[in-house]
């Protein structure tokens, strides 16, 4: 009986942290023109500025759309044109030395400045792409992912 | 057809001419390193499936697959693949640090004078998110310091409120004494870490 009672605990406060994690923000959009969409669990809402973004939210563009992110540490991250860009991973905790920023560019145009996390902990902040994966050093830098054309 | 006209066709014709016999079609990803706007240039690693490549030069680029080393890359390239996503950058996000008259919530007189700069700097930005963060020096028990760091966090929070601060959201925080600007050991009392950090997105 003791037993299930802890069990029960144990998965009630993961579920918590769960939640938590989940439903807190972890930045905004700033600017968004044209097609421009953030996509949070499973519901595509029409970017402008004040969108929130939470882990695991994706990005995306149509052919004429941008739109830029900017994250409570201060990363500052926009998109051009046929973009989809998803955070994979986010922490920024920096009194308990919590931090993480993986970004996945699926495919489009990305601008990039990175912030407090990359600061602190450059090895914990990275941008996969299908080709290779961006490793950052506290810097601005762009990246583009060109679907392989078919031979 | 005007001369103008011609110049610019025939290059692009020729051009996918050439990209037509070539084979097979390079696909052009690539990331290429700009300076930071503070001015500093950082560096980025690339690790693909084909080799791992440093850049550490502005305006130099390398494929993602990591098969080939930074090369420089041309103002015009830059800017027809990333003109946009460049032009959709957010502003910058800005910092200020406020002090406090010794012990309490009442805010020095120098940084009480950066409130109004504080607030017109998040009337101008759409969509803004502000966060507050509190801090302390290492003077007193860890827990103690905690919640008056988050004290000084919230009085400044409602006085921002107060003078008519509008923002998409507000979190207030709080790091304690484990966040220092200025490293010390623990019992020393350091002014510049009893701060409230204004972080304006």
């Amino acid at each position: 009986m003791r037993y299930w009672v802890v069990l029960l605990g144990i998965l009630f406060s993961l579920s918590i942290n769960a939640a938590d994690e989940r439903s807190e923000p972890i930045g905004y959009v700033k600017t968004a023109s044209g097609e421009a969409f953030v996509i949070t669990a499973q519901n595509r809402t029409a970017a402008q500025p004040g969108t929130p973004v939470f882990l695991g939210s994706q990005l995306q563009t149509g052919a004429q759309g941008s739109i830029g992110v900017t994250f409570k540490d201060e990363t500052v991250v926009s998109c051009g044109p046929n973009t989809e860009l998803t955070i994979d991973e986010y922490l920024y905790q920096p009194s308990q030395g919590k931090l993480a920023l993986v970004t996945n560019l699926l495919k489009g145009s990305l601008n990039y400045v990175s912030g407090v996390i990359a600061k602190l902990k450059p090895d914990a902040v990275a941008v996969k792409t299908p080709n290779g994966t961006i490793g950052i050093r506290g810097t601005q830098f762009v990246a583009k992912v060109e679907p392989e054309a078919k031979p | 057809m005007n001369m103008r006209l011609s110049r610019l066709i025939l290059p692009v014709a020729a051009a996918s001419l050439l990209g037509a016999c070539a084979s097979p079609p390079k696909p052009n990803s690539y990331v290429a390193l700009l300076e930071s706007p503070d001015g500093s240039t950082g560096k980025v690693v690339v690790r693909g499936s084909k080799g791992e490549q440093v850049i550490d030069k502005a305006k130099t680029a390398a494929p993602l697959d990591g098969s080939q080393p930074a090369a420089a890359v041309s103002d015009e390239k830059l800017k027809q693949d990333f003109g946009a996503a460049m032009a959709a950058r957010p502003l910058l996000p800005e910092r200020y640090l406020l002090y406090f008259v010794s012990g309490g919530t009442v805010l020095t007189a120098e940084s009480a004078a950066l409130l109004p700069k504080i607030i017109a700097s998040v009337t101008t930005r759409p969509g803004v998110d502000v966060s507050i963060i509190g801090h302390s020096d290492t003077v007193g028990k860890a827990d103690t310091n905690a919640a008056l760091a988050l004290k000084r966090a919230q009085a400044i929070a409602d006085l921002l409120k107060e003078k008519g601060m509008k923002a998409t959201a507000l979190s207030v925080e709080s790091h304690g004494e484990s966040n220092l600007l200025i490293k010390t050991p623990d019992e020393t009392a350091e002014p510049r870490n009893r701060r409230v950090e204004v972080s304006v997105r």
